[in-house]
């Protein structure tokens, strides 16, 4: 089983590489197309369904920086389809160049228990949750400068930090009143 | 005018919408041009039955007309009305060369032996097919013109289209049909909608057609959503031969405006984990119904996405490839039969 790995390849100069898992293929398109854009920065963009990435692809493919797993609130299918693809990262991924992104969060017929599974999962693999809106171009642009960010300290282009201290300060955790016991 | 046409008239001023009511009287040609000038368009439908009756009145038209109108509208706007289409088996001879003078003539001789109380009219419509309106009668009473039943049928295809038919005259009519095509036999095809050319369409088969390739063409050329030099699809190959086998089991482009699809199963209950449910002898009754404003653009998009495994499951790809909505699914043969 080929795990994808974060450190067997070497890295390029100014360059930054971020694979966008989704399973429905659309938002991971325009979000491409805005990061794509950054000046600074050469950004590399590989955009999948699932994991394990083909084999086919291994030599082409540059060293992947950060792994972004964009879910879906309103349904419950990319959700099982990204916590499927989690195994076939390398743990080292997980120290900071892991990221969760959900979208539709406002909508309507997003169920409770969909968000607070989502959220579990984060804390419990230390990762940031990012909510973002993919309807507009505005709401685009502001979740791939967001992802910038983070991209840019992932693969080591901001000096005195890197993945590890940024998701100490930014990882996911559980609000203290769900933790809580209730008093009855 | 006698009840039943003011009765025929008022129900049909009231289902035709006041923007087609204009142009569909026109067609009608029964009413002058200064009888048509004269009503007033804009007021409440009611007032405008009024003024319509009246003018029938003066111009001494009878039911037989007000079908006509009838008629006319159905003919512009068949998609409102539940079909059912038959098929034709077993054509003699001549079947393919029936046409409609000598399939209007069949067909009114063949009903008067069989029915005595019945009105036929026979329209031919630009696109190649036959409208037959029919209004039945109980024994010798009077013929009642309100519950019509309408037929569709394209000259040299073993397709019928049927709405509106009570059980009791069914076969009759049925019978009627088959002898004027010159086939031996006719069967239920199993599909059913409200849109006439969407069911016609699947039919016939007149979509876009898919056909199975071993070298597909260049499937860069395709998804050209993501054009960038920084930015590559890592699954282009798997997503590209999904698409390719959701395009050959449904087809491509605009795909026939399908509304719904009914499987009834008639299996045994089969899960591992529910014991009690699956020691019963007696099989487990289901009925499964998909239902959308395009069914078949849905299951393609299921399948292209991943959604749907594909190859596409012979239950889903024979919905075109068959052209039924209707499946009895029983343990013997696990693919659809009739």
């Amino acid at each position: 089983m080929s795990l994808l790995a974060p450190f067997n390849k070497l890295p390029t100069l100014n360059t930054a590489s971020i694979l966008l898992v989704e399973s429905e293929e659309k938002f991971q398109q325009s979000l491409a197309v805005a990061l794509v854009e950054e000046m600074t920065v050469t950004v590399n963009v590989r955009l999948a369904r699932t994991l394990p990435l083909p084999l086919e692809n291994d030599e082409s493919r540059p060293r992947i920086d950060l792994v972004v797993f964009i879910i879906n609130l309103t349904s419950d299918l990319s959700f099982r389809s990204a916590k499927a693809s989690l195994k076939y990262l390398d743990p080292g991924y997980f120290l900071g160049k892991v990221c969760f992104m959900a979208t539709n969060a406002r909508h309507a017929s997003v169920h409770t228990g969909l968000l607070d599974a989502v959220r579990q999962l984060a804390v419990s693999l230390h990762c940031p949750l990012l909510f973002a809106e993919d309807q507009t171009p505005e709401d685009v642009k502001s979740s791939a400068r967001r992802l910038l960010t983070i991209l840019k300290v992932a693969s080591g282009l901001v000096p005195n930090t890197s993945a590890l201290f940024l998701s100490n300060l930014t990882r996911c955790t559980m609000p203290l009143d769900i933790d809580q016991p209730s008093f009855d | 005018m006698d009840d039943p046409a003011k009765f025929l008239l008022r129900r049909l001023v009231r289902r035709i919408p006041a923007q087609m009511l204009k142009a569909t009287l026109e067609k009608w040609g029964r009413l002058n041009a200064e009888q048509r000038e004269s009503l007033n368009f804009s007021q409440s439908k009611w007032a405008l039955t009024q003024e319509l009756e009246a003018l029938c009145e003066e111009s001494r038209l009878t039911v037989k007309h007000i079908a006509e109108l009838e008629m006319i509208y159905i003919t512009e706007n068949p998609n409102q009305m539940m079909w059912h289409a038959f098929q034709l088996l077993d054509p003699e001879d001549g079947a393919l060369a029936v046409e409609l003078m000598q399939f209007k003539e069949l067909f009114k001789c063949h009903l008067r032996e069989l029915v005595r109380n019945v009105s036929v009219k026979i329209k031919k419509h630009t696109d190649e097919a036959v409208w037959i309106r029919m209004s039945w009668g109980e024994g010798f009473s009077r013929l009642s013109h309100l519950n019509a039943t309408y037929v569709v049928h394209y000259l040299q295809t073993p397709y019928v289209f049927v709405s509106g038919l009570s059980p009791k005259n069914k076969p009759l009519l049925l019978q009627v049909l088959t002898l004027s095509t010159k086939h031996e036999r006719i069967k239920d095809a199993n599909l059913s909608g409200r849109k006439l050319t969407a069911i016609r369409d699947l039919l016939l088969r007149q979509y876009e057609h898919v056909f199975p390739t071993k070298y597909p063409s260049p499937l860069t050329e395709r998804n050209q959503s993501v054009s960038n030099l920084h930015t590559e699809k890592e699954q282009a190959e798997a997503s590209a031969k999904r698409h390719q086998m959701a395009g050959q089991a449904f087809g491509n482009g605009v795909l026939p405006a399908l509304q719904s699809a009914v499987y009834k199963l008639e299996t045994k209950f089969k899960d591992p984990t529910n014991q009690t449910m699956t020691e019963q002898d007696e099989p487990f009754r289901c009925v499964v119904k998909f239902s959308s404003t395009n069914l078949l653009e849905s299951l393609r998009h299921c399948a292209s996405s991943g959604i749907a495994s594909t190859p596409v499951a012979p239950l889903l790809s024979s919905i075109p490839l068959k052209g039924r909505n209707y499946f009895v699914i029983t343990d013997k043969s696990p693919s659809a039969n009739s």
